[in-house]
């Protein structure tokens, strides 16, 4: 395709999510968009995160937290919380402060098995005081994938799994599912799935550390 | 409207019990007839064969162990009061009658999904609370308080339904005043069906005016102007203890118990609490223990405020046994005033709070913050705050990983090659660091951006001291 067209055919896609947005006005509506930060994430993911939806990160190693960062940061400055639930790792204060977030808004939830792992990624998710709620979980059956979907829905909030490579296969509800590869450059994206768009599509995400 | 008629049959023995776990047979006394005799009896009395009206005497000849209390009506009364309070959080239109607490609940019905759910939640929470109700649900309130005394159970939504159920009982349980039951048992009407049989001038003049206004109540032909309770703005309840309390574990029981109550006060407020004052009365005539209890945040949460109740009692020494536990909360904070709330935004519906609820069932010890701290050792940069109490500030610059591996990984080395599947390519030297030497955990490290044959991006460091390699943080 080539290059022009191509461009058409973003510019059309985005056009036809405005007027998803604009026609939803209800809360709880999950057609609605946050961009990433990422110029290049936002042209293949058709404007960014999903709002109020599920969206999947698939990788080897838990990667794609800074995809994330740029979101986490501006979403740090409302009133409501982000929740990171059973994070693989301790996550580095330093790191996260220096790319902007504000550490007080995180609510950590560590050490929990895989039943309350997904209990209190729900609690969180449909409490509505959470903006964002990132979950480390283990397997997940689908029809765990749509009780989450259904909380994130509820409570407004959007909700980001972090899932192995394996599970690319598995149908999913999530709004919006990316591959993540590391490369030279950063991670190589390829979008899965999204709403309202094509999947397929693929980019580069500079890691801010290969400058 | 739909009234719930919440009756307390054995309201003058919970009372004097219910402020600790007491076994044996355990009753209540009264004067009858010129003798004391048992009012009410609990299930270990009754098994014994003490039956309430026996002679006090007679009872304790069939038990040797029967422990028995005078009434004390004004304690049945403050308890009727405590009870609104706790279940104010069901209705904010309360009334009572004696031994009766009228709810109306159908403003509240989808607020809490629903007749069975609130039912529910209201049998459920009295019997935590130590008290035993007789239920029912009509349209009026008259018409619940007298089936929640004769009919337990019926739920009644329609004037037929209504009429249906009270048929068979008696005119006379209309009222509770012993003149106007005589009089009632004297016009030869039995039941409430005879009555309602009559044509109603001649009903009008077998009864006269007062009962047949009782009767129109009752079924909704008449108003019925209760004027609504109005919770005082500071709560208070004492529990008393039968039993000498001189150790302070037991104290635990009568507290949940207070606390139970407190926090449907609270919650029927949309409130939290921040301050409570507890007081121990002792048996002698000593002053009183008392101690104020000041919590981090505002909570509204029966089992966290247990919780630092059971902390703050490790701090008190009982001078003598304990005959009386109170709780006193003079402030309640409105949850939607306090900052960065969650009311202030356009939320759903949470009342208990998501962050209780977590800390409740997994422990609060597995919530929490992150916390920047002002040290140049990655380890010593980050701590694990309360909820809320993240924050703090970092001496860290430059590029930094997402991910911190506490304890660093050790990292085997092949041809002095450090290796993290695959041999790891040094991009650039971080940052060297010593420090620590203060503390007994000193570190003398240089750190590098490292990279494995997979393209993941790597913390690593050599330990100065011994050369050698460990990965300790993670990029994407």
């Amino acid at each position: 395709m080539p290059k022009k067209a191509q461009h058409n055919l973003l510019e059309e896609g985005l056009g036809r999510g405005l007027v998803w947005r604009a026609r939803e006005g209800h809360p709880g509506a999950s057609d609605r968009i946050e961009p990433s930060g990422w110029p290049v994430l936002d042209e293949c993911t058709g404007g960014g995160w999903p709002k109020g939806a599920l969206s999947e990160l698939l990788s080897r190693r838990h990667l794609g937290l800074s995809l994330l960062l740029p979101l986490l940061a501006r979403l740090s400055r409302e009133t409501r919380w982000l929740g990171w639930v059973a994070p693989p790792h301790l996550p580095f204060a330093p790191g996260l402060a220096q790319a902007g977030v504000a550490l007080e808004q995180l609510v950590l939830v560590r050490e929990v098995d895989t039943q309350e792992r997904l209990w209190a990624a729900e609690q969180l998710l449909k409490s509505g005081r959470c903006s964002a709620v990132l979950l480390w979980p283990q397997a997940l059956q689908d029809v765990q994938i749509r009780r989450l979907q259904l909380a994130a829905e509820q409570g407004d909030c959007m909700g980001v799994l972090f899932r192995p490579l394996r599970a690319a296969p598995q149908a999913s509800p999530a709004a919006l599912r990316l591959r993540l590869l590391p490369s030279p450059l950063g991670l190589d994206v390829e979008v899965l799935k999204r709403r309202n768009g094509w999947g397929g599509r693929h980019c580069t995400v500079r890691a801010p550390l290969i400058q | 409207m739909v009234w719930f008629g919440l009756y307390f049959p054995e309201l003058p023995l919970e009372v004097l019990v219910r402020g600790q776990p007491l076994q044996g047979p355990l009753a209540v006394t009264g004067q009858q007839d010129g003798q004391l005799r048992i009012l009410r009896c609990n299930a270990a009395a009754r098994k014994q064969g003490i039956r309430p009206g026996q002679p006090l005497q007679a009872a304790l000849a069939l038990s040797g162990e029967l422990r028995s209390w005078p009434r004390d009506r004004r304690q049945e009364q403050e308890a009727l009061q405590d009870l609104a309070h706790w279940a104010w959080q069901f209705s904010s239109l309360i009334t009572f009658e004696p031994s009766l607490l009228l709810l109306e609940i159908g403003a509240s019905l989808r607020l809490f999904g629903g007749v069975d759910a609130l039912l529910q939640r209201i049998l459920d929470g009295l019997a935590v609370l130590g008290y035993q109700g007789h239920w029912a649900l009509a349209p009026t309130p008259m018409a619940a308080g007298l089936l929640a005394r004769e009919s337990s159970g019926s739920r009644v939504a329609t004037r037929d339904a209504l009429l249906d159920r009270l048929a068979a009982i008696p005119l006379a349980r209309l009222t509770r005043n012993a003149e106007a039951r005589r009089l009632l048992d004297d016009i030869g009407l039995v039941s409430i069906a005879d009555a309602l049989c009559l044509p109603r001038p001649e009903l009008a003049r077998r009864l006269g005016p007062e009962p047949l206004q009782l009767l129109d109540r009752l079924l909704g032909d008449a108003p019925d102007p209760r004027p609504p309770w109005q919770p005082p703005p500071r709560f208070a309840q004492t529990m008393e203890l039968q039993a000498e309390v001189s150790h302070r574990a037991a104290l635990i029981f009568p507290a949940r118990r207070l606390l139970l109550s407190l926090c449907g006060f609270l919650r029927g407020r949309g409130a939290a609490t921040q301050q409570l004052h507890w007081r121990l009365d002792y048996r002698e005539a000593l002053p009183a223990n008392a101690f104020e209890q000041g919590l981090l945040a505002p909570s509204g949460d029966p089992e966290h405020l247990l919780a630092r109740f059971r902390e703050r009692l490790e701090r008190v020494v009982l001078a003598a046994p304990v005959i009386r536990l109170g709780l006193r909360v003079d402030d309640c904070l409105a949850y939607a005033e306090r900052p960065g709330d969650w009311l202030s935004r356009t939320a759903p519906q949470d009342d208990k709070g998501v962050l209780e609820r977590l800390a409740t069932r997994l422990g609060e010890q597995r919530l929490g913050s992150l916390q920047g701290r002002p040290d140049h050792r990655p380890e010593q940069a980050v701590a694990i705050a309360p909820v809320e109490a993240g924050g703090g500030e970092t001496l860290h610059r430059g590029w930094l990983p997402i991910w911190l591996l506490d304890p660093p990984r050790s990292l085997k080395l092949e041809d002095g090659v450090p290796q993290h599947a695959g041999p790891l390519e040094l991009l650039s030297h971080s940052r060297r660091i010593e420090s620590g030497w203060w503390d007994g955990k000193d570190a003398a490290r240089d750190y590098y951006l490292a990279r494995n044959p997979g393209g993941e991006r790597l913390w690593v460091f050599r330990d100065r001291r011994d050369g050698r390699w460990f990965l300790h943080g993670l990029f994407d």
